[in-house]
């Protein structure tokens, strides 16, 4: 009797403490992975090498020089993708935009395409984190300091508009095109992040064909081939915008 | 009581004798950044310490850094030029004659790539190479570091900078770069001028300078903005008067000298050369890569008048095609007349920069 006692003691006690266990989850560590925006130029349907030869719509011969571009607070909704990211072919190459995240999180995206009024006109020193593109020394000459602001978009080139014969590229085109007013959006919606084992990658192509042959709001170097979004320069600012929004475009 | 004397005497005699131990506590330098300009990148390894800064002024005048000890870096540096060569090409010490003008060695420390063709990624690489150059100072670094290990004075003040005997060319050329870091101009007219632009605040002093400058000085940083007038703003702005690129500023129709070409092969990067700044300008002459123009006016000229078209010619020299930006005579002065207000003079006589006694 005295030993069906102790037993039922032992196992009541046993119980009591297995009741007591609380069911905690296990703790799963979130794992991020490398998300990657990149950009191909393209001319048509053929890759963009900056300085190559290609034909524009007017039959003028055509060398692109430089292609720079801002892509700002980038999110979607409430999840931050970047703060800010510069697009440069001529030194980072394809490379636009990368965060640690998950897919998931973006399925959209939405950007800039150049640099919001609210962070646009602030100290491009003291104003940014030194890592961010919006800094001074990684905007270089992509801010205007005779304007405070950032040059949303830049396009430069050299175009042979003398169709003599002798391929001299003597005509410069030059678009830097920035201004409150002219800042885009740019949405992409239900993205299908590709795998690239390590990561995860959106590519986006930009189509310099298209920029300059958009339909009613084509581009003819000839007579239009400066902008430094100035006074008189409105329309044609307003239209490279327009343009490039148009031919950033997801491959 | 004899015994004791010559006690006391052994003692004071191993006293005497006993050296002074050199100890490696390194002291964090603090460079004198002003408040306009951007944070500057300091490699990890290569800290900034006074112990370093003192060593690399001293190397950067030492003449025994070349064959025959006759020649420094400061040689083609010189703290008078703005720390570059007032003549057109530098002579090495067998007399031979570079093909490049002295670049002026002011706010380095900002710089992504060194040389007038960028051929060196980093300060402490650049550093390295003159020394070993046939045409400058014609020396070999093993004969540099065993003539700087023998003298006691080295061999103390390399190990309070980095806490080693076993030193080679990397100390020194960390020790120089670390030295040449601590040159930053940033006192001229011109970031006075900057600041009110920008709505950066003045100090005292710095209202005084404001209010000593004139409407040519005024008119002329104007013109030098002016998209339709000199426009030099494009390659050079900011704080530091230069954007971080190479570029054909419409020099030659053909090309002598490859430039930044002659580094990557490449038939785009033909007769491009790094975009200088203009900081200190007043004394950096002569100017351009080949040291072709012995004054601002010749300068002024080439871009109003003297452009040369090529395949790489920049497509920021917008008025190419004329020939340049076509500039009168009264816009030159004026243009000069800004110019000159990048002159640092508490730049150029720091004593921190001179020879050390």
């Amino acid at each position: 009797m005295r030993g069906l006692l102790q037993l039922t003691i032992i196992l009541f006690g046993f119980l009591s403490v297995t009741s007591c266990k609380s069911d905690d989850p296990e703790v799963v560590e979130q794992t991020f992975d490398t998300l990657k925006i990149t950009v191909q130029p393209v001319f048509g349907n053929e890759t963009l090498y900056l300085d190559s030869t290609y034909q524009t719509p007017e039959g003028y011969d055509i060398q692109f020089v430089d292609i720079k571009f801002y892509f700002q607070d980038v999110r979607n909704g409430l999840n931050l993708f970047k703060d800010a990211s510069l697009f440069d072919y001529r030194v980072r190459g394809t490379n636009l935009s990368e965060c640690n995240g998950t897919k998931e999180n973006f399925s959209n995206l939405q950007a800039n395409l150049g640099v919001g009024a609210n962070v646009n006109h602030n100290d491009p020193v003291g104003g940014f984190d030194p890592n961010s593109w919006l800094y001074i020394s990684n905007a270089n000459d992509m801010h205007w300091d005779w304007n405070p602001g950032y040059i949303f978009v830049k396009v430069e080139a050299k175009v042979d508009t003398i169709q003599d014969g002798n391929a001299l590229f003597d005509h410069n085109v030059v678009f830097h095109v920035g201004m409150d007013e002219n800042l885009k959006t740019l949405s992409f919606t239900d993205i299908n992040w590709a795998s690239t084992g390590s990561g995860y990658t959106f590519p986006l192509k930009l189509d310099m064909l298209h920029f300059l042959d958009t339909g009613s709001s084509s581009i003819d170097l000839k007579t239009e081939f400066t902008s430094h979004t100035l006074a008189g320069q409105e329309v044609l600012s307003a239209k490279v915008m327009d343009n490039f929004k148009e031919s950033l475009t997801p491959f | 009581m004899k015994y004791l004397l010559l006690l006391f005497i052994v003692i004071g005699v191993a006293l005497s004798c006993k050296k002074d131990k050199v100890e490696h506590i390194p002291t964090p330098y603090e460079l004198e950044i002003p408040s306009h300009f951007p944070v500057m990148q300091i490699p990890e390894d290569n800290p900034m310490t006074v112990e370093g800064v003192a060593l690399g002024r001293k190397l950067f005048y030492e003449k025994k850094l070349s064959g025959d000890n006759s020649m420094s870096c400061a040689a083609c540096h010189a703290p008078s030029s703005a720390f570059s060569d007032p003549n057109q090409f530098s002579e090495g010490i067998d007399g031979t004659q570079g093909t490049r003008n002295s670049m002026a060695l002011v706010n380095v420390g900002w710089n992504n790539f060194f040389f007038w063709d960028g051929r060196a990624k980093t300060l402490e690489e650049q550093i390295l190479i003159p020394v070993e150059d046939p045409i400058e100072m014609h020396d070999d670094w093993s004969n540099v570091m065993a003539t700087l290990k023998a003298d006691v004075t080295y061999k103390n003040m390399f190990f309070q900078a980095f806490n080693t005997t076993d030193i080679d060319s990397t100390h020194a050329a960390k020790a120089i770069a670390q030295f040449i870091r601590t040159m930053i101009s940033g006192s001229s007219k011109y970031d006075v001028m900057y600041k009110n632009e920008n709505n950066i605040t003045l100090s005292a002093a710095e209202q005084i300078i404001f209010s000593t400058i004139t409407p040519e000085e005024d008119a002329g940083y104007d013109l030098f903005k002016s998209l339709n007038g000199a426009d030099c703003f494009h390659c050079h702005n900011g704080p530091l008067m230069q954007v971080q690129k190479f570029s054909n500023n419409g020099l030659d129709a053909s090309f002598t000298d490859l430039g930044r070409g002659g580094v990557t092969g490449s038939a785009n990067d033909m007769g491009k050369f790094k975009v200088p700044t203009l900081r200190n300008i007043e004394f950096s002459g002569p100017f351009m890569h080949d040291g072709r123009f012995n004054t601002l006016d010749e300068v002024i000229e080439h871009y109003s008048s003297g452009i040369q078209t090529s395949s790489t010619i920049d497509p920021l020299i917008e008025y190419a095609s004329q020939g340049g930006v076509q500039l009168d005579a009264f816009e030159k002065n004026l243009i000069k007349q800004f110019l000159l207000t990048l002159t640092d003079e508490t730049f150029i006589n720091n004593p921190d920069f001179q020879e050390p006694q």
